[in-house]
């Protein structure tokens, strides 16, 4: 195995009763690299992070973080923000970052000094002494996420970081974890939010229906799906003589052409209309967004998926 | 210091802390002086009702007017002799001729107090008749009518016997003495354990309604989480019991210096006399005694918090504790009975039976001089420790992570 492969999994399997929660997945994650576990809700996202963690053990496969096949004795290594969040309602702040700190074997009070710094630096600064029970959810959310990187692991594992928080504080986390990055860490998180996954990953996996789905970058999942087009010839020009100089599924809806084609297939579009005669009064090619990837990709394996999110800048650019 | 009992000791800290930086712990350490005025207030009560029970009982002797003085002069001298173990009160009435059945009957309905016990007839053949067959109320009624028989025939005549009492020193302890002071420690111990050793079951209740077990189960092995707290909770009871004793030493030194004439006297006896109590000595029955009690609460405490942390909410905690109260009390039960009798069969088993042992066997540092026996015995109980921790730390892993299988039992199935 190379040596800046820190997480390493090979067909996981994970089985509860009778349902397969997670089949076959496969996936490694470079160091110093974003990388996205994708998937619908109850895809088992989780489920896979809790096996490559060591939280819960495979029923077939192999996981390694670090090189090492036994989780447990990296886990000094390991920040990890789990999908249920949970902290002490009656602890103070600082305290709480300092406890999770001091399980990974950060001294107490170097936890509590370097909690209340970040707390500072992620805009928490008032509420730097004040117990768990006194704050509103995302900002328990921020401080706990402060726990789980106190101690400045090499690996940061994230699951569903963003749902819960306001985008004021979904953007301080995205900086967060690239400055995380930049300090040399590898972090895994899972999302079901397009938006951040496009901003953030380095490489993706999409699963759903426990199986993985996709592997690669935002562009390689971009690239399942064709450009989409739309045309809008000179006034005048002969609809048959448009018609036929576009692909077959081309649809004229008013005065434009809406069709799709492949990345590759751009540039002789672009010599075809302008050498055709007809003109071009209006172009626009977009390339397609990582959500309508998800989203093809997931209706392969589940035809009846409508998309989900809670992310209101993805829905309307779903929509 | 090593992963495993670093995380240990954070787990165990935080658990220590978040029960004693509580007011709430203020309460639960007074929660003794609560448990001994309510003692107090019950046992005043049920001394004051045996009293008056005491007080409204008599026993009645109907006999010819002749008899009278002599009943009563017999009744006082008796009564003299027989000390803190008298009889009812004695009401002896003139009849001119026997009463019969009715009339004896009408003395047992008469209100106000209870009759015993009736004597009618002549003293040398009287008829008893008793509330309660062969109680001692119609035994003394008989012994009045052969005494009284007896000096009213032969008066100065009669023979006569006169003891000398003396006290018996204190050169050995009592076998009473050990054998009390042995249900003693089986009682402290008891008591403590279920004051202390119980709080461990509502203990993981909080981790799983926090949803913190994720963090702890991906951050630690869940063996350090489950032994932290274990030791987190050993902590506070160590807390309570010092605090405890440190208020009794202080009492005791504050009454030593008020104290003067008869009642300094009376505490320097009974101070000699418990001086020599425990059979391997005081300061080896304390300290042996103290770490039965820290292999009692890690034992009891160690298959409460496997239980527990199958509970998932308050409501299965309550039901999980009722067993487990069962539990403690069969253990205290067994103890007990064995500190009564020592060097049985039943004591023997009592001290082998992991749960019980530690009370049975701080009764028998009680009762018994040999100090080796119980070097052994910690052996025996730390393996059972060893034993109990060990799988109650899986059934807390499979317990803690839903979804998870119990490795051992999936193992089996394979």
């Amino acid at each position: 195995m190379p040596q800046d492969i820190v997480v390493e999994a090979d067909s996981l399997i994970k089985i509860y009763g009778d349902h397969v929660a997670v089949n076959g997945v496969s996936l490694a994650v470079a160091q110093g690299s974003i990388y996205g576990v994708l998937g619908p809700n109850g895809a088992g996202k989780t489920t896979t992070l809790r096996m490559l963690l060591g939280i819960i053990d495979p029923d077939g496969g192999t996981r390694r973080l670090f090189g090492n096949p036994r989780p447990a004795s990296v886990r000094a290594r390991i920040g990890y923000l789990p999908e249920e969040r949970g902290l002490y309602p009656g602890m103070k702040t600082t305290e709480a970052i300092a406890f999770m700190g001091a399980l990974r074997g950060l001294d107490w009070a170097e936890g509590r000094r370097r909690g209340a710094a970040m707390m500072e630096e992620l805009g928490l600064a008032r509420v730097i002494d004040s117990k768990i029970r006194k704050l509103s959810k995302g900002m328990a959310q921020m401080v706990q996420l402060i726990g789980a990187i106190v101690h400045q692991p090499e690996l940061i594992v994230l699951d569903e970081p963003f749902s819960g928080l306001d985008p004021v504080n979904q953007e301080r986390l995205e900086a967060l974890v690239h400055r995380e990055r930049a300090r040399g860490a590898t972090v895994l998180f899972s999302t079901h939010v397009m938006a951040h996954a496009e901003r953030l990953c380095d490489r993706l996996a999409i699963i759903a229906r426990s199986e993985r789905r996709f592997e690669g970058t935002v562009d390689d999942a971009r690239a399942l799906l064709p450009m989409q087009v739309r045309y809008t010839p000179r006034a005048g020009a002969d609809p048959a003589a448009v018609a036929a100089m576009l692909p077959a599924d081309a649809q004229p809806v008013h005065d434009q052409w809406r069709f799709a084609i492949a990345a590759d297939a751009v540039e002789p579009l672009l010599v075809r209309l302008t050498g055709s005669g007809l003109g071009v009064a209006g172009l626009a090619i977009a390339r397609p967004a990582l959500h309508d990837a998800f989203v093809h990709i997931v209706r392969q394996c589940e035809p009846d998926y409508v998309g989900e999110t809670d992310d209101p800048a993805a829905a309307e650019e779903a929509a | 210091m090593n992963a495993f009992l670093r995380t240990m000791f954070v787990i165990a800290r935080r658990d220590f802390l978040s029960i004693v930086a509580t007011p709430t712990f203020l309460l639960f350490l007074l929660a003794p002086l609560f448990m001994l005025a309510m003692g107090l207030v019950g046992g005043a009560g049920a001394a004051g009702l045996a009293d008056a029970n005491r007080a409204t009982g008599r026993i009645v002797v109907l006999t010819a007017e002749d008899n009278v003085a002599i009943l009563r002069d017999t009744d006082v001298q008796l009564r003299s002799a027989t000390g803190r173990f008298a009889a009812p009160m004695l009401e002896v009435r003139s009849v001119a001729e026997a009463p019969d059945a009715a009339a004896i009957r009408a003395v047992f309905a008469e209100s106000g107090s209870d009759t015993l016990a009736v004597m009618a007839g002549p003293l040398g053949n009287p008829a008893i008749w008793e509330r309660e067959r062969g109680a001692l109320p119609g035994r003394y009624l008989a012994l009045l009518a052969q005494q009284a028989l007896t000096a009213r025939d032969l008066g100065a005549n009669a023979p006569r016997s006169i003891a000398t009492f003396a006290q018996l020193g204190t050169s050995g302890p009592s076998n009473a003495l050990r054998q009390t002071l042995g249900f003693g420690a089986v009682f402290v111990l008891f008591f403590l354990t279920l004051l202390l050793a119980g709080q461990t079951v509502s203990s993981l209740a909080e981790e799983k309604s926090n949803k913190v077990i994720e963090i702890l189960a991906a951050a630690a092995p869940l063996e350090a989480v489950f032994i932290g707290k274990l030791i987190g909770f050993l902590g506070v009871a160590l807390l309570f019991i010092s605090f405890w004793v440190g208020l009794a030493a202080v009492a005791a030194l504050v009454a030593a210096g008020t104290m003067a004439g008869p009642a300094a006297a009376n505490a320097n006896a009974a101070a000699a006399l418990l001086a020599a109590a425990p059979a391997t000595g005081w300061g080896f029955f304390i300290g042996i005694g103290f770490a039965y009690f820290v292999l009692a609460f890690l034992l009891l405490g160690a298959i409460f918090l496997g239980v527990g942390s199958q509970a998932a909410t308050v409501r299965e905690i309550q039901m999980l504790s009722l067993p487990i109260t069962i539990f403690q009390v069969g253990m205290f039960g067994l103890a007990s009975a064995a500190s009564s009798t020592p060097g049985s069969p039943l004591a023997r088993f009592a001290e082998a039976f992991p749960f019980s042992s530690p009370f049975a066997m701080a009764a028998r540092a009680a009762t018994d001089p040999d100090r080796t026996i119980h070097f052994a015995a910690l052996g025996w109980q730390a393996l059972w420790l060893t034993i109990v921790v060990w799988l109650a730390a899986r059934l807390f892993r499979s317990g803690v992570l839903s979804g998870r299988n119990w490795s051992l039992w999936r193992r089996a199935r394979r």
